[in-house]
């Protein structure tokens, strides 16, 4: 039984062996290295080793911007509704108001601005997915 | 005039020659085409690249294997994973050519050495054995080729296609299970 296994063993790894070996023969070894150097002297390997570097690289770059001048643009947009809201509410009545209250007011204009500068600043250009960064540099094309 | 013999130079490693290539050394390149060529196209055959396009397919394996080198780390054998990439390439021409039927190898290109029956009788188990390849998972097709055709370790088997050794062994074993079944 055993060296019925082994005596299989042995013709499979003989029949593995021979296979492809007259291609192998067959083959140019020359003018095989030859075509690929041909090849590789048509399509320099640098090209795409330097276009793959450089498009994420842009990519992120154009979308830091992108977040940047975003988040500052919602940031300043809230803080003047948030402001506007707080000198609307105190109204012209503000004379009427407690020192308590006036410094009430001024926390309530004072906080968002913070928290929205706090979370610009958060911002990583590593939170996003390739998906996302395409979004914005889309986004920033119009 | 000195008649001494110029001491043997011995051979770069591979890891010479990649460095060297990737220095710019064009005739490196070369060499590692060389070295490694007639290997690479018995384990394209043995994976099931037709005989016919062995030649476009070992051009298109060094050539994707050059353009990958910068993120070859030395894990295993230049070979070993130059196979692998050969595996990838032959899987992406059979995508191709989906709807092509292979035309099996005329008997005039089997071997004529020897006893023209034993010859035919060996031309059918390989044809067995290229049949039942073929059916395996690839993990179990490459693993067992590259173990037994290429005369590989377990370790560097794994090293080149993402697994552990002791994966390898099982993937091998299956492998061996079912090919004795056809070749029988």
């Amino acid at each position: 039984m055993n060296d019925d296994a082994t005596l299989h063993d042995a013709k499979l790894q003989e029949l593995a062996q021979r296979l492809g070996a007259q291609a192998a023969e067959r083959l140019d070894v020359e003018r095989t290295a030859q075509a690929v150097l041909a090849r590789l002297r048509a399509e320099p390997r640098t090209a795409g080793a330097r276009w793959a570097w450089i498009q994420p690289a842009w990519l992120r770059i154009a979308a830091a911007v992108v977040i940047v001048v975003g988040v500052g643009g919602v940031a300043r947009s809230v803080f003047r509704d948030r402001t506007a809201a707080a000198v609307a509410a105190a109204g012209t009545e503000l004379n009427d108001l407690s020192t308590e209250q006036l410094r009430a007011v001024l926390e309530a204009v004072e906080l968002p601005a913070t928290e929205e500068t706090i979370s610009a600043q958060d911002v990583s250009l590593d939170d996003l997915s390739a998906p996302q960064l395409r979004a914005l540099l889309q986004s920033l094309e119009g | 005039m000195s008649s001494a013999e110029p001491a043997a130079v011995p051979a770069p490693t591979d890891a010479a020659l990649i460095a060297a290539w990737q220095g710019g050394d064009e005739p490196a390149a070369a060499e590692l085409v060389r070295r490694h060529a007639r290997a690479l196209a018995r384990f394209l055959v043995g994976v099931g690249a037709p005989e016919a396009d062995v030649d476009d397919l070992v051009q298109e394996t060094f050539i994707r294997a050059f353009r990958a080198l910068g993120t070859f780390r030395g894990q295993c054998l230049f070979r070993t994973w130059l196979l692998t990439i050969g595996g990838n390439v032959v899987k992406d021409a059979h995508r191709r050519n989906r709807r092509r039927r292979v035309v099996p190898l005329p008997d005039d290109l089997r071997s004529s050495a020897g006893d023209p029956h034993e010859e035919a009788v060996a031309g059918e188990a390989e044809g067995r054995l290229a049949a039942g390849l073929e059916r395996l998972p690839r993990m179990q097709r490459e693993v067992f080729l590259l173990r037994v055709q290429q005369g590989l370790e377990y370790d560097d088997i794994a090293a080149a296609l993402g697994t552990t050794p002791g994966a390898a062994r099982v993937h091998y074993h299956h492998a061996v299970k079912r090919l004795k079944e056809y070749v029988k």
